[in-house]
């Protein structure tokens, strides 16, 4: 009827309630065109996420192969003979194993608190750092290290954690008195960043002897060298349950796009959905940075380049940028440790590297969109 | 001249009626100032109401106390008798749409994708896009003449065209209800007679806040004059729209034509501005 006419009075009169486009009824191939991009992105994503394990394991120092790494994960849980040497099978499944895993889920992990916070604050720029998170767990992690806070019963990744929550709730109390909205959300987070920030120095400054400030600076630039089993399956369960509860919350996500107000509009619980994700966000924040340190930028960068591809609907964009930042840190780190062997380069610095021209490149898109 | 003041309406707020939009003396404070005093309003199903007043009026906060985005600091705003709250953000979405001002965004969003939004409460997490979404979509595309754009980028929109996609959006709600915020500003007279042409021809019971009232005049069935958060004048264009009351509520003076045919409603009464200084008029009644 209407179809394709500039808006005349009456044009826009017209009220047929079945007016689709005849060669489409329905939209029913576009629908199903959507869904095997969908099905065959993800497919396609899986296999280089795979692939990109594999072959990651394989660089390094000793000379592993492809194969080698098949065996060694077939024998260890329980499809087949053991067939590497002890020190070789050692390598694969104790040292590069589980570095590459908790790469993947720290990727992955950032990422999709990336995204989250991105759409939730209305802020290109927000990135899990921006909540403070990472800073509040450095400053945790420290107290145990350094000032032995705890008396030894608390471990490192612990005192990271409450430190993560500690500063979070200290921007969310922040955020909360000062208005809750998104920018105010943001500047309570670069606050709460200062102050911890400062603290951990402080603390590292008058209290560590040159030893312990090594390790805790390399720690703090971010770093998967220590890597072991029992972080990644720490990491990777709270990943899990994010993930999930991100999903769970993808179109209320999509709602925000106009504002608060505009999802309001759109039936979505605002005060609540922006509580539980901001919650997710934080805990997972908290629980990679206490396994493998402030990695940065790995959230601010990944949602952009997988928008840029699947375009900003949340069903699709939390998986396809989560499989994105899981493949990207996993090359990062393997950049980041074999590009000056045998010295190891925190994947922290190689992050952030190539984040701060993407960040700039972000800044200066949304300086021409506005 | 005649006029129903404050009192008046309010009068006749006792009772809620069971179909439809309803607001009953809803009030909202902010800064301990009285921004909607008191107002109750019940278009009648599938009519147009507009609401007029100077800046600051509370034409805002009463779109969006009506919306249930901001709750009442007494009084009730009622769907089919069950007071907002009651019914629940999903449920008033499903059959109440809201277009803003200037709702903006910085997320690379394609018309379609900006029009599918509408569907959000109709939908269930995790489900995928039924046939019932894309027929909405589809729907509210085409009653907006937008089909031609919906895959096109929403930044590269006219002004005209970004208005459109979000009347297309909330049609795409299925509502009952539609509360538009000024939806013609910065919009040129085609672009603006061409929205409200397209407003006042679906069959949805419309609230909307307008500045200008020979735009008003044309296409709302009833009035309703705030000033200072008050109810200060309700009836149909021809009882409201008068001199005597653009000068105690605006502050101008004007000439106000009669339609030629009180019979015709197509035909309304017209409005012209007389340079002067401001009016002093009396303080309001």
């Amino acid at each position: 009827m209407s179809t394709g006419r500039t808006a005349a009075p009456d044009a826009v009169r017209s009220d047929g309630p079945g007016d689709v486009r005849l060669d489409d009824p329905g939209g029913v191939r576009r629908r199903l065109r959507d869904r095997l991009r969908t099905a065959l992105l993800t497919l396609a994503g899986l296999a280089v996420l795979f692939l990109s394990l594999a072959f990651a394991i394989t660089l390094g120092p000793a000379d592993i192969s492809v194969p080698d790494v098949w065996s060694a994960v077939a024998a260890h849980l329980g499809w087949g003979e053991a067939e590497l040497t002890p020190i070789r099978d050692g390598i694969v499944w104790n040292l590069r194993m589980p570095r590459t895993v908790l790469a993947a889920v720290c990727g992955a992990g950032l990422a999709v608190c990336g995204v989250v916070l991105q759409s939730l604050l209305r802020n290109p720029l927000a990135d899990p750092f921006v909540l403070g998170v990472s800073s509040g767990a450095s400053t945790g992690a420290v107290a145990v290290v350094v000032l032995g806070v705890g008396g030894g019963v608390l471990t490192v990744s612990a005192g990271a954690f409450i430190g993560a929550v500690l500063s979070f709730s200290l921007v969310l109390f922040l955020s909360h008195t000062l208005g809750d909205t998104a920018d105010r959300v943001i500047l309570s987070g670069v606050a709460a960043m200062q102050l911890f920030s400062a603290l951990t120095s402080f603390v590292v400054l008058t209290a560590a002897d040159a030893e312990t400030t090594r390790g805790v600076l390399f720690w703090l630039l971010g770093s998967l060298s220590g890597a072991a089993w029992t972080d990644v399956w720490m990491c990777a369960a709270v990943l899990f349950v994010a993930l999930a509860v991100c999903l769970l919350h993808a179109r209320a996500l999509d709602a925000f796009a106009f504002g608060q107000d505009a999802a309001a509009t759109l039936g979505v619980h605002v005060a609540r959905v922006r509580l539980i994700l901001l919650c997710t966000t934080a805990l997972l924040t908290a629980a990679l940075v206490s396994s493998a340190g402030a990695i940065g930028f790995v959230g601010l960068v990944l949602p952009h380049a997988a928008r840029a591809v699947v375009g900003a609907g949340h069903p699709r964009l939390l998986p396809v940028t989560a499989l994105a930042g899981a493949v990207f840190l996993i090359w990062v780190d393997t950049l980041a440790r074999t590009v000056l062997d045998p010295q190891e380069v925190p994947v922290g610095v190689v992050t952030s590297l190539i984040g701060v021209p993407a960040f700039v490149v972000v800044l200066y898109r949304t300086r021409k969109t506005t | 001249m005649t006029y129903e003041t404050a009192e008046v309406t309010e009068a006749t707020g006792e009772t809620v009626p069971a179909t439809g939009l309803a607001a009953g003396r809803v009030a909202h404070k902010a800064g301990g100032r009285l921004i909607v005093d008191g107002i109750t309003l019940t278009p009648r199903p599938g009519t147009t109401l507009g609401l007029l007043g100077p800046n600051g009026s509370g034409k805002s906060t009463l779109l969006r106390l009506l919306s249930g985005v901001l709750a009442p600091a007494s009084g009730v705003v009622t769907l089919d008798g069950t007071p907002l709250p009651r019914l629940g953000r999903r449920e008033t979405a499903r059959r109440l749409a809201v277009v803003d001002q200037h709702a903006s965004t910085q997320v690379e969003l394609t018309v379609r994708e900006v029009v599918a939004l509408g569907r959000v409460p109709h939908r269930r997490p995790w489900s995928a896009t039924t046939a019932a979404d894309e027929r909405a979509v589809e729907d509210a595309l085409d009653r907006t003449s937008l089909t031609d754009r919906a895959g096109q980028s929403w930044h590269t929109l006219s002004g005209g065209e970004r208005q459109r996609a979000h009347i297309a959006r909330a049609l795409a709600q299925a509502p009952r209800e539609l509360l538009l915020d000024e939806p013609t500003n910065h919009l040129d007279i085609q672009h603006q007679l061409d929205l409200l042409n397209l407003i006042a021809s679906l069959p949805v019971t419309t609230v909307i806040a307008l500045h200008d009232l020979n735009l008003a005049a044309m296409f709302c069935d009833e009035i309703l004059v705030l000033k200072e958060g008050r109810a200060y004048a309700h009836g149909t264009p021809a009882e409201v729209i008068t001199e005597r009351l653009i000068a105690e509520v605006y502050g101008v003076r004007a000439r106000v034509t009669p339609a030629a045919d009180p019979t015709d409603p197509l035909d309304h009464p017209s409005v012209r501005f007389l340079r002067s200084p401001p009016f002093p008029g009396p303080a309001g009644s």
